[in-house]
């Protein structure tokens, strides 16, 4: 199947999806801003109309707006910080707003729907190069402030107290979110970005392992996910969407059952 | 030396939680924190460690690596997935201390090299103080602050911690605050009570405090 260059084009972006997802989702998960990814996520689609609108490179045009999204929720959220909530929601309503009205105006002549579900099939050379810019671009972000965003995660005003800027990482990290978030929207698509950055994360939690080996964990179960719904994109001629979100949810359950199966057998172990 | 002078703070709408407050404390002083649940003991730890902003007043501090020991029953979140070696080696590397081998001695000065591996949230309440005391060291403290030391602690572990904060005290001249419930403990070890009531506070000595104490609640002494 690589004798296709598109698809030689959607394992790259594959393979970079499954690399950067669960790094984010891991602090996303931890610090319980699971739903802040899933906001941002539909916020993004406000990024790719603007981007269609304006015959600009949908990925770029998301990665700007769903980054400003991200920061408007951190701004909001100092706001607002008893309705943190509230903030998803003032997010959600600009953001989607914005979408349905440029795409429902007409304005727009191209198919939202890969954007929506992803797609194999559209992804060009020049989205393969500017998905891999981000993603690099993201990776040595996150390894250079690696102690800082674990200690945020793991204890924000511990972290405080040592020294960490805080503010000034949250704001770095809902861009980085914004760069995960518009580097997977072609092959996994909008509706189900979240649970490639949520879903391979909780799998690795249920192992109980440490930070760094959790995060591995992640990164393996994500791969499992993209690749299996890419391959069934390929054979069954699905979007690949759908699949990575049904095998990801299927790996969990799978997992849950093993450790909770094995645990039972520990149990009479314990005893005798 | 800490010197906060007529310190008030309110969270947002609410009520003055510490009005016109004012303390100092100078380096190698050991001040215990009383005051009944609600008084605003740990609001002005914070206050302290620069967590919250005051709402007027003042605090300067010439302590430059203050350090903050967390209540062992206050586990930030048991299911994180971080060993006890990750949590001290991720906290060298904020601190930026370049030698990987201050983790190691940090373990061994607390005795808890045998539980580098394991999980923070399997950890017992007083061997997690213990990797936060670990945590805290690393830094070098001029300050520590513990919040409720003995806090779901059994008696051996209460034993051995006070001694090791007399110790970190005496003989390491770090200047200690703790916000205490314990007053056996305190009495022992504090060298001065910082009292704090209905949202001002002032020093005493341990009979002071409980004289106060007696005539505020009508003569109970369950709490002593």
């Amino acid at each position: 199947m690589f004798d296709y260059a598109f698809m030689r084009n959607a394992f790259l972006i594959s393979l970079l999806i499954s690399l950067i997802c669960p790094l984010i989702g891991t602090f996303l998960v931890l610090r319980r801003y699971s739903m802040i990814g899933d906001a941002l996520s539909h916020a993004s689609l406000a990024g790719v109309a603007t981007g269609l609108l304006f015959h600009a490179n949908p990925i770029i045009s998301a990665f700007c707006l769903t980054s400003f999204f991200g920061l408007l929720i951190e701004v909001l959220r100092e706001k607002f910080r008893r309705y943190a909530e509230l903030t998803l929601v003032i997010v959600l309503s600009l953001s989607v707003g914005i979408a349905i009205t440029i795409i429902s105006s007409g304005l727009v002549h191209a198919n939202v729907d890969f954007f929506l579900f992803g797609s194999i099939l559209t992804v060009s050379q020049g989205e393969v190069t500017t998905v891999a810019i981000l993603t690099v671009v993201s990776l040595l972000t996150i390894f250079g402030l690696f102690p800082q965003l674990v200690l945020l995660s793991f204890d924000e005003d511990g972290a405080r107290i040592l020294g960490v800027k805080a503010r000034a990482i949250n704001y770095i990290f809902s861009i980085l979110v914004a760069a995960t978030i518009s580097v997977s929207i072609r092959i996994v698509g909008i509706l189900v970005i979240s649970s490639l950055i949520a879903l391979p994360v909780a799998t690795a939690l249920q192992l109980r392992q440490g930070f760094k080996k959790t995060m591995a964990l992640a990164v393996f179960f994500s791969f499992l996910d993209v690749m299996a719904g890419l391959l069934a994109s390929y054979y069954i001629g699905a979007a690949p969407g759908g699949i990575t979100a049904i095998v990801s949810v299927l790996l969990l359950l799978l997992v849950i059952f093993f450790q909770s199966c094995s645990q039972k057998r520990e149990v009479p172990h314990a005893q005798s | 030396m800490l010197q906060i002078s007529h310190l008030s703070f309110a969270y947002e709408q609410g009520p003055y939680l510490l009005h016109d407050l004012s303390m100092e404390i100078r380096d190698g002083d050991y001040v215990a924190i009383v005051g009944e649940n609600g008084s605003g003991k740990s609001t002005l730890v914070k206050l302290i460690l620069g967590l919250l902003s005051p709402s007027s007043g003042t605090i300067s501090s010439t302590f430059r690596r203050p350090a903050y020991v967390p209540q062992p029953t206050d586990m930030i979140n048991k299911q994180f997935p971080i060993t006890v070696r990750e949590v001290l080696d991720y906290t060298r590397q904020v601190l930026q201390i370049k030698d990987r081998n201050a983790v190691d001695r940090a373990l061994d000065r607390m005795h808890i090299a045998s539980l580098q591996d394991h999980l923070i949230g399997a950890l017992s309440g007083g061997q997690y103080q213990k990797v936060m005391i670990a945590k805290a060291l690393l830094g070098k403290p001029d300050l520590m602050i513990f919040d409720e030391p003995s806090t779901g602690m059994d008696l051996k572990s209460q034993d051995d911690l006070y001694p090791l904060i007399h110790h970190l005290n005496e003989e390491r001249g770090i200047t200690v605050i703790t916000v205490e419930h314990n007053l056996r403990y305190a009495a022992h070890n504090a060298s001065s009570f910082f009292h704090v009531v209905r949202g001002q506070g002032h020093f005493c000595t341990p009979h002071e405090y409980i004289q106060e104490y007696l005539t505020e609640n009508g003569g109970d002494c369950a709490h002593v």
